[in-house]
């Protein structure tokens, strides 16, 4: 099914994720419905512990709720298999991790072509895209580095790059700039506009108020629920 | 990059990681594969050897081994009855006689001189039929007439025994405690016994046997070696008949005998050290990814989180362990090889081994069992660390991952 300008390209509607505990079920989301749709620039704020991360797992499709909805692109997630649910990740969502996750015995280069080279991009296009990555993020001069030669910085824009590999239509960011100085915290989120801007709808997951102060929707969370739903 | 390729680059990331698994499957892919040469190398070796004396059927008096049971008695009736048989082409009687030998004290070393007895030990085989003899002449020529013997490499190279010298020869005919006067033989050839029991072998003619035991010996032989003009089975029913109070035996039968006997001991060690070296490699292959699957978990569940498919991070797994079996399999060929040698060397040394038999003989098929083994080990050893790997929860993980 394609996306129509319609149908938003996630959509959680009164979904709640409990974890089973040996005390008894911990519920870090509970009834919370969100609409991201193409273009979009959303922050998810809110203190340690009220589910962001937990929120950003379900948009991305790497956990389902334990109760509600949640529709990408109007495919009821729950529904998929899990080969399924790979499959809309490598083509639909972008990740980009606190830690980076890069693959520390792959060149940049490597890392940006792996998801591609899953995704059956033949090999002269995913060098071609993967330089045009590396340039868009400021790192062309880096590609055959591998992380360990690189900068936290460099790393996050590598793991950007990474994330943008196959053309996403959703890119989730979880605390992208929480392992990073502020002024290479302010150039990542600068990247971030720029990805946004250039079309990829974008949510961020932040303690951060001037990360969060960037996009055009701030979605504040409490004890798992929506506190308040902003737009700026 | 394909899981291959991507199992290459975690490999020689953790450099010292993976220079452990290697080395650990090479010792034990090297036992393994000794135990595959040792578990058919006698059989193989026996069947060699069985084959190269150039004879099909054994005849003993009671259908034990040569030197097992009693003798044929009127051995030259039974020969003349064998040889006339349509289904026989050659026989050949054999005697077994104990005996010792004097040598020269200047043919023994200075150090051995004062130590060793003037007369040293031999076994003698003496045959009555037409030659071709069961030896293989490497000097020299073969006996042809009275007084005339040949003798085997280690005798020759031990004692300095030297083509064209004279032997006083003492055999025991009757009994150990015999002691008859020597003769004197001339030694016409260095030859290998194929089945020859000790360390010096004596070959001659039954007559030159006869003529040194003065008439103190009966005619007598331990058995009749037959080589059939067609079907040997064919051949030793018609000896039977013949004979009924004989028992011949094929090689094959001999073989079969040996492996139901004597060789088993071989094949079970054989068969419990093959269990317990594979059950090493699976317990380190195992322990080695499942360290390095743990060590690597926030980046799995990355991986997964960025589309790749569950089967796709398996796969990964599994062609790591598929990576360090196949350069472990591939360094223990080499170190298999050299310790059969030192081994079959050693087990060699063993009395009563005749000295053309081999412990570890090599066969293709050892070499496939050996890679067959080693790549289901490879599989099994994968198959915790990949249910790791397959059942990874993405978001947990990744949650921990920051938490930790």
């Amino acid at each position: 099914m394609t996306s129509t300008p319609a149908t938003p390209i996630v959509r959680a509607d009164r979904v709640t994720r409990a974890f089973a505990m040996a005390s008894g079920p911990v519920i870090a989301v509970r009834d919370v419905s969100l609409a991201i749709d193409a273009g979009d620039y959303l922050a998810v704020r809110g203190p340690s512990g009220c589910g962001k991360s937990t929120l950003l797992h379900m948009l991305g499709c790497v956990d389902t709720p334990s109760e509600g909805t949640l529709e990408f692109e109007g495919r009821d997630v729950a529904k998929l298999s899990d080969r399924e649910r790979s499959l809309l990740r490598l083509r639909a969502i972008g990740f980009v991790f606190q830690r980076f996750f890069l693959l520390p015995m792959l060149t940049a280069a490597e890392n940006v072509e792996l998801p591609q080279s899953e995704a059956g991009v033949g090999r002269r296009d995913r060098q071609a895209r993967t330089r045009e990555l590396l340039d868009y993020v400021g790192l062309a001069a880096r590609a055959d580095h591998r992380p360990s030669q690189l900068s936290g910085g460099e790393m996050q824009r590598v793991a950007i790059a990474r994330a943008l590999a196959n053309k996403p239509r959703l890119l989730l960011a979880d605390e992208p700039t929480g392992e990073l100085d502020q002024t290479t915290g302010e150039h990542i989120a600068e990247l971030l506009d720029r990805v946004n801007a250039d079309g990829t709808a974008l949510v961020i997951v932040t303690h951060d108020h001037t990360l969060a102060s960037r996009a055009r929707r701030v979605v504040t969370l409490r004890d798992g629920q929506v506190e308040s739903d902003q737009a700026r | 990059m394909r899981a291959l390729a991507f199992a290459w680059r975690s490999l020689v990331r953790q450099p010292a990681r993976t220079a452990l698994g290697v080395l650990g499957v090479a010792a034990v892919g090297a036992l393994l594969f000794d135990m595959l040469l040792l578990s058919d190398g006698l059989v193989t070796s026996m069947r060699d050897v069985l084959d190269r004396t150039g004879f099909d059927i054994r005849v003993t008096a009671t259908g034990e081994l040569p030197r097992g049971g009693s003798r044929i008695p009127n051995a030259s009736a039974v020969l003349k009855t064998f040889a006339a048989l349509p289904e026989v082409e050659r026989v050949m009687a054999i005697r077994f006689a104990d005996g010792t030998v004097g040598v020269a004290p200047r043919s023994r070393t200075s150090v051995e001189n004062d130590a060793r007895p003037p007369y040293d030990t031999v076994s003698v085989q003496a045959v009555d039929g037409d030659a071709p003899y069961p030896w293989t002449v490497l000097r020299g020529r073969d006996v042809s007439g009275l007084n005339e013997v040949v003798v085997n490499e280690a005798m020759a190279q031990d004692l300095g025994v030297a083509l064209g010298a004279s032997l006083p020869l003492r055999p025991q005919c009757l009994s150990r405690s015999e002691v008859l006067p020597p003769t004197t033989v001339r030694v016409v050839g260095i030859v290998e016994f194929p089945l020859a029991l000790g360390d010096f072998i004596v070959g001659s003619a039954m007559a030159t046997l006869d003529a040194a035991c003065g008439g103190n010996s009966s005619d007598e032989a331990e058995a009749m070696l037959v080589r059939a003009t067609g079907d040997v089975d064919v051949a030793a029913t018609a000896l039977a008949r013949a004979r009924p109070d004989l028992r011949p035996m094929t090689n094959a039968q001999v073989l079969g005998r040996l492996q139901r006997t004597g060789f088993t001991y071989f094949q079970q060690i054989s068969a419990v050290l093959t269990t317990v070296t594979l059950a090493f490699a699976l317990l380190l292959i195992t322990v080695l990814l499942t360290v390095s699957v743990n060590q690597r978990v926030g980046e799995i569940a990355a991986l997964r989180a960025l589309g790749l498919s569950r089967a796709r991070v398996v796969a990964d797994v599994l062609c790591e362990s598929l990576l360090i079996v196949g350069f472990g399999g591939l360094l223990s060929l080499p170190l298999g090889f050299a310790l059969a040698q030192g081994l079959d060397r050693i087990l060699k040394d063993m009395p009563g081994i005749p000295s053309a038999m081999h412990f570890f003989v090599f066969q293709p098929q050892a070499l496939a069992w050996h890679g067959g083994l080693l790549a289901l080990t490879a599989f099994i050893a994968a198959l915790y660390p990949m249910r790791l790997v397959a059942g990874l929860p993405i978001a947990t993980t990744l949650r921990n991952e920051v938490t930790s």
